[in-house]
């Protein structure tokens, strides 16, 4: 009666129609009209491809033919045993696994079951295309290359990204140097070897690299599996709060406070703490001119950088004012021994005038020693 | 003879045309081939013979390439003998572009390092947002042998004196944008976190236009802004006035209705310096409660500028802008310092060039002149708080109040 590709178009309208009313009746939203029409179109889209390969008999045979239904190459059965129903059940097992467990495990899912949907859907269409094997097999590749070759290069490209990548967290800043020195000087040899000595065997330059890959990979999974190293962060701003109008240096100090490239090109200005105890502003566009006074835009973000040259360590703290009657908001850096810097980042939602506390940079412990900030 | 209406050939000459009259456009005040500084000029003295040898290799290129398909062309005859390769050529082809390239490399990095200069001692911070510029100038300075006492904030029109370099300290509340003045100077980008900074000189008096060219959300092409030069003296003028005490409207007019329509309606958002409230309280707006990038345009000054919303809408009237742009170096300081109120007789009641109908429209319903995501029910991503104006649903009434005493902020 019907045909083997009218089968399948038929099946996918019927499909999308019940996906249809499904996603009507249990979608609300401004997504749900889109959806919906998606799905009516794909179900008129699928009836009429099914139409046309049922009027012209999968297009092979003629339909006037008697019999043909049952004889034609399209009718017979599977001639090679496939591995994607199994993986279309292991994807539709992962589903509900993923489901109810990791929503990893879910993505994959889906995209094993659309994987398998696709490949078992065109492998039976092209084992039915003619009564040629080789023709079969040369139709299947003509279709499902153009996608399988740029998805695995891009799953093994992911996949030698990712090993690296656990790699490098893995090792020790140090010991990462020498090994991945070392492995560079491999590939290089290697890449010279095989430049040189053109009449290596092909099948010895893949050994190789399926070697490498492998060890990659295996070595990746590994570091994987270990985590991690501890990688200290460094904060810009500090968030002792408790000590930050206080003397001394109690909380961490931190000698790296000041490592975020970013923001050290692109200070407000620079603060420092001199060696007689007087902090002096260079502000960016004054830079020989030390200012007791910073202008900052209202609500943007700003940073400072403070140079303690002092002999003993110190902090930089920012009084960033009291509004409408809230608690004074106050930050600041981390204790910074001597000859070492810090950076402070902050925004300013008011102006001066609206703060009832000063709004200053200070040094805890310096008495007299403030650069005003304006915010106009 | 008979010429089909849309052949190739009238096709390609039409086009070809209209590019070729594109390059003819007068009054067009945002030509990067017309500098109108020492910065711009620098950038503009290393695009031209850059252009100019560009031009030629694309012109060699073409006419290789027009030859190629005219010479090659299958007119049925043997396929030509095929060969792969030409060291010698390779060669050439890859020595010769380094060398041009290598050629315009070193002027390039040269002006790099030379339009970075960061000393100077007038500098004004630019922060953008969506979507207008807001300027403020650095408390301390000193512009053009005119100091700058106390804190300016002036919005989308960038006054600075003529013929001195000034320091822009560029950087956004929000997302990121671009500052460019074309005639003036090359491109900033404004991005939130950072402090971008960017000289800037005019060698006289005039208006210069721009306008932000990050793409920078649903009104990026109605973000616009100006740098107006004016003489030292002009300047001086500019800055006392903009630092001048605040004064309220004479009691009993619809302007000093006005002041209390807008301490109720506005001032949320918009600070208008020197302004108290009926107890004597200096009303401070707080648009970081209502606006999501956290500040709106400062309105102490406003009818000293030409433009709002972003430099999109007019505060002068189309005649009185036209006559403005044209004024000589000489005499456009004077003009361009009465505001509104400019080319009015002396005894005018009422401004001259004064655009009512823009503010108005603006007050009535500024979302419809100038998207902006203000929908109350779709900020949820922004904690309830408007990117842009909101239409407030003011009466007739409360607009006439609103504009009249607007109109005294000058």
């Amino acid at each position: 009666m019907f045909t083997t590709g009218s089968k399948l178009f038929f099946g996918a309208s019927a499909l999308s129609l019940v996906s249809a009313l499904l996603y009507a009746g249990t979608t609300d939203g401004p997504l749900s009209m889109p959806g919906v029409v998606g799905l009516l179109t794909a179900t008129v889209f699928f009836g009429f491809l099914g139409g046309i390969n049922y009027a012209t008999r999968d297009g092979n045979v003629s339909g006037m033919q008697a019999g043909v239904e049952h004889t034609s190459p399209a009718a017979q059965p599977p001639v090679r045993a496939s591995m994607w129903p199994l993986a279309a059940a292991v994807g539709a097992a992962g589903l509900v696994i993923g489901a109810v467990s990791r929503p990893v495990v879910f993505k994959v899912a889906v995209v094993l079951v659309l994987a398998a949907a696709i490949e078992w859907m065109v492998l039976g269409w092209s084992e039915r295309a003619s009564a040629d094997d080789d023709y079969n097999s040369g139709v299947r590749r003509r279709l499902l290359y153009p996608l399988e070759f740029p998805i695995l290069a891009a799953v093994a490209l992911g996949a030698v990204v990712y090993a690296f990548s656990r790699v490098m967290l893995r090792v020790d800043k140090d010991s990462g140097m020498a090994v991945f020195g070392a492995l560079a000087a491999m590939v290089l040899f290697a890449g010279f070897v095989f430049a040189s000595k053109r009449d290596v065997a092909k099948r010895t330059v893949t050994g190789v690299c399926a070697i490498a890959a492998v060890a990659l990979f295996g070595v990746g999974v590994a570091s994987a599996v270990q985590g991690q190293r501890t990688i200290e962060k460094h904060p810009t701003t500090g968030s002792e709060g408790a000590v930050c109008l206080e003397e001394g240096t109690a909380g961490e100090i931190d000698d790296h406070a000041s490592q975020d490239v970013s923001l050290k090109s692109s200070v407000v200005a620079n603060v420092y703490l001199q060696s007689n105890g007087v902090i002096v502003a260079y502000v960016n566009g004054f830079p020989d001119d030390p200012k007791s006074e910073i202008t900052v835009p209202r609500s943007a973000w700003v940073s400072v950088r403070f140079h303690n040259d002092a002999p003993t360590a110190h902090r930089l703290t920012a009084r960033l004012g009291s509004f409408a009657g809230a608690a004074e908001t106050v930050q600041c850096t981390t204790a910074v021994n001597p000859g070492k810097e810090a950076l402070i980042g902050f925004s300013i939602p008011k102006t001066n005038a609206a703060s009832s506390t000063p709004i200053v940079l200070m040094v805890p412990g310096l008495t007299g020693q403030e650069i005003k900030l304006v915010i106009p | 003879m008979f010429v089909k209406p849309f052949s190739r050939r009238r096709v390609a000459a039409v086009v070809t045309f209209g590019f070729l009259l594109a390059g003819c456009a007068k009054d067009a005040p945002q030509d990067t081939f017309d500098p109108a500084g020492p910065n711009a000029r620098e950038i503009d003295s290393l695009q031209r013979p850059v252009f100019y040898i560009a031009g030629v290799v694309g012109l060699i290129v073409l006419g290789a390439v027009a030859y190629a398909i005219w010479k090659f062309k299958d007119r049925g005859q043997d396929i030509p003998e095929q060969s792969h390769g030409n060291p010698k050529l390779e060669i050439l082809l890859t020595i010769l572009p380094a060398i041009i390239l290598a050629g315009i490399a070193v002027p390039t990095v040269s002006q790099v390092f030379s339009l970075d200069k960061k000393d100077n001692d007038c500098v004004i911070n630019v922060t953008g947002q969506q979507w207008w510029w807001e300027y403020d100038y650095v408390k301390g300075s000193t512009c053009g042998g005119v100091e700058i006492t106390e804190s300016i904030v002036t919005v989308s029109e960038l006054v600075i004196p003529a013929d001195t370099p000034v320091l822009l300290r560029i950087t956004s509340r929000d997302v990121i944008h671009s500052f460019w003045i074309p005639r003036l100077n090359g491109k900033r980008d404004a991005v939130p976190g950072r402090l971008h900074t960017l000289r800037m000189e005019a060698d006289e008096p005039g208006i210069y236009t721009g306008q932000c060219t990050e793409f920078c959300g649903l009104s990026h092409a109605r973000m616009r802004q100006a740098a107006v030069a004016l003489t030292t003296a002009d300047f001086q003028s500019w800055v006392t006035n903009q630092t001048a005490d605040y004064t309220s409207p004479e009691a009993g007019t619809t302007a000093a209705i006005g002041e209390t329509t807008f301490i109720a309606q506005c001032s949320r958002c918009h600070q208008v310096d020197g302004l108290v409230d009926g107890a004597g309280n200096p009303v401070l707006a707080e648009p970081d409660r209502f606006v999501y990038s956290g500040a709106a345009p400062n309105l102490t000054n406003l009818m000293t500028r030409t433009a709002f919303a972003g430099w999109t809408f007019d505060l002068i009237s189309d005649e009185c802008r036209d006559r403005l742009w044209n004024e000589s170096p000489e005499t456009f300081g004077a003009a361009y310092l009465q505001g509104v109120w400019m080319y009015s007789a002396a005894d005018a009641t009422a401004p001259a060039c004064f655009n009512e109908t823009n503010l108005r429209e603006w007050l009535l319903n500024a979302p419809a002149m100038k998207p902006m995501y203000t929908d109350p029910t779709k900020l949820a991503e922004t904690g309830g708080k408007t990117r842009g104006m909101p239409a407030l649903g003011l009466t007739q009434a409360q607009i006439d109040e609103i504009v009249a005493y607007l109109l005294e902020r000058k």
